[in-house]
This record gives structure tokens, C-alpha cells and sequence, in this order.
């Protein structure tokens, strides 16, 4: 009957630790996902000092910049005139809450390829914008 | 032969423990190895107004501020040359004095993108965060 019931939970476990590592796999696989709707290959200045990025907000809008002056959104080149277009949808969208734009661009771009960006988002009504950073930087 | 199926039946409930451990070590050590630090990121928050605003704001009340330069091979403050050092110095004495002080910074079409970030951390270390932009 006791060895009844040590076989009983030694099966049990096995289920449990089973789960458990379907549940880690999971979790591994979904956070690599999350990364791959940013663009790898730009590399950001670092700045220790600036506050810490929290939670993503739905509503953001990511504007990536590559040093030779790539402009895209959600991994997309678009044009000037179309980033306008993406802004103006977004501040329509987001009404009355503000948009939340957030620039990235590579630390060896120059100012001429990221005021772009920043002249796209004027003239479509956002004057407050955000300019990403590596805080801390993995390896 | 009761005997031997008593002993049958023992035989096929035992639980091998060391091979289970020894995959979960397995997929430890892969995890470990493979498994890249992560990242964080952060955001400096500044504003961007309209060149023709700025203009009008400037006829009516100019507000006390700040000017940083951003050229490609260094900054100045107001139209001195500095290093960032010498830059972060006069930055803490002027939040010292105000942390509310409005600061500009004009960047050179040339200048780098590290350059900028390098100034807004410092203005983030001096916690000043009222922070224009503007490009020449």
C-alpha cells in the first residue's frame, strides 16, 4: 500500500516537471519573439543615467534610425511622407490621450538623419518625443 | 510464483530519478549557455517645438535658459568650447541653482546621435528636464 503510494507520486512529479519545463520553453521562445519587432543591427548610445524604459505603452510609436539614415516603423521602411501619414493615424487613434513617440536611432547616425524623424513628428502635431537609449547594455 | 509476481509488480513502479535529474541539468546548462542578458533600455524625454512658436514665445517673454551646442567634434556651452566633464560640472551647479532651468540644445546637421544622448544624460544626472531641440 506505501509502495502503492510512492509510485503514485513519483508519476505524479514527473507530470509536474513536465509542465514546468513546457511552461519555461514557452516563456523562453515568446521573450526572443517580443525582441524581434525591434531592429537588431542598431546600436543605441548608452545613457546610465537615464530613466528607466517601463512597460510599453500600445499606443507608442517606435521610430527606428539606422546610421546610414534608414527610417522604419514596426521593422517597415517608409518614406517621409508616409511616417506623416503614420503619425497623423496614430494621434487620430490614440484621441484625446497623447501619442507616445519614441525614437531610436543608432548612436553613429547623424543629427541630419534623425531631425527627420523629429520634423515629421512636428509638423504632425507631436512636440514631446522620446529618444531610446541603452541604460544598461547585456553582452 | 505469488513470490515472483510481488516482485514483478515492484519492479515496474520504481522511479529512475538520476536520469530525470540528469536532463534537467541538461536543459539547465542549454539555458544558461544560451540564454543572452538582457538589455535595458531608457528614454530621454525632450520637446521639439515649431521653429515659428519659438519665435513668437521669444518676442513676448524670453524664460532664462541654457544653450548647448552639439558639433560633431565636441559642445559648448553658450558659445565656449567644452569638454563633458567640464559640461557636466556647470550643469550641476546651474540644477544646483534651478533644476526648472529650460535648456537648449542645437545640433549641428554633422553631429552624431551619441553626442545628443551624451548630453541628455548629463541633463538627466542633473535632473533638468525641461529640454528643447533644436538642429542648425
Amino acid at each position: 500500500m506505501r509502495k502503492q503510494d510512492e509510485i503514485q507520486l513519483g508519476g505524479q512529479l514527473i507530470a509536474m516537471i513536465d509542465v514546468i519545463f513546457q511552461i519555461i520553453i514557452f516563456f523562453v521562445c515568446t521573450s526572443s519573439m517580443q525582441d524581434s519587432s525591434r531592429d537588431a543591427s542598431i546600436h543605441l548610445a548608452t545613457a546610465p543615467h537615464a530613466k528607466v524604459e517601463e512597460g510599453k505603452n500600445p499606443l507608442q510609436v517606435e521610430i527606428e534610425i539606422n546610421h546610414r539614415g534608414r527610417l522604419t516603423v514596426g521593422r517597415s521602411p517608409l518614406s517621409d511622407s508616409e511616417l506623416y501619414a503614420v503619425m497623423r493615424k496614430a494621434i487620430a487613434d490614440s484621441r484625446p490621450a497623447q501619442v507616445p513617440v519614441v525614437i531610436r536611432a543608432d548612436g553613429r547616425a547623424t543629427h541630419a538623419m534623425v531631425r527627420k524623424a523629429m520634423d515629421t513628428c512636428t509638423a504632425a502635431g507631436i512636440m514631446q518625443v522620446s529618444i531610446a537609449a541603452f541604460k544598461e547594455k547585456g553582452q | 510464483m505469488a513470490r515472483k509476481r510481488r516482485h514483478s509488480e515492484w519492479q515496474a513502479g520504481e522511479l529512475n530519478l538520476t536520469a530525470m535529474i540528469d536532463v534537467a541539468f541538461q536543459l539547465l546548462n542549454f539555458f544558461v549557455i544560451t540564454v543572452k542578458p538582457v538589455d535595458v533600455f531608457a528614454n530621454l524625454d525632450v520637446f521639439r517645438p515649431q521653429a515659428e512658436k519659438v519665435i513668437t514665445k521669444q518676442e513676448e517673454e524670453p524664460p532664462p535658459m541654457l544653450e548647448i551646442m552639439v558639433y560633431k567634434e565636441g559642445y559648448a556651452l553658450g558659445k565656449r568650447p567644452m569638454e563633458l566633464s567640464e559640461l557636466d560640472h556647470k550643469l550641476d551647479k546651474i540644477a544646483g541653482i534651478d533644476k526648472g532651468s529650460m535648456i537648449i540644445i542645437k545640433c549641428t546637421g554633422d553631429s552624431t546621435q551619441a553626442g545628443l544622448v551624451s548630453v541628455l544624460d548629463l541633463c538627466a544626472k542633473n535632473k533638468l528636464t525641461k529640454i528643447s531641440i533644436f538642429s542648425l
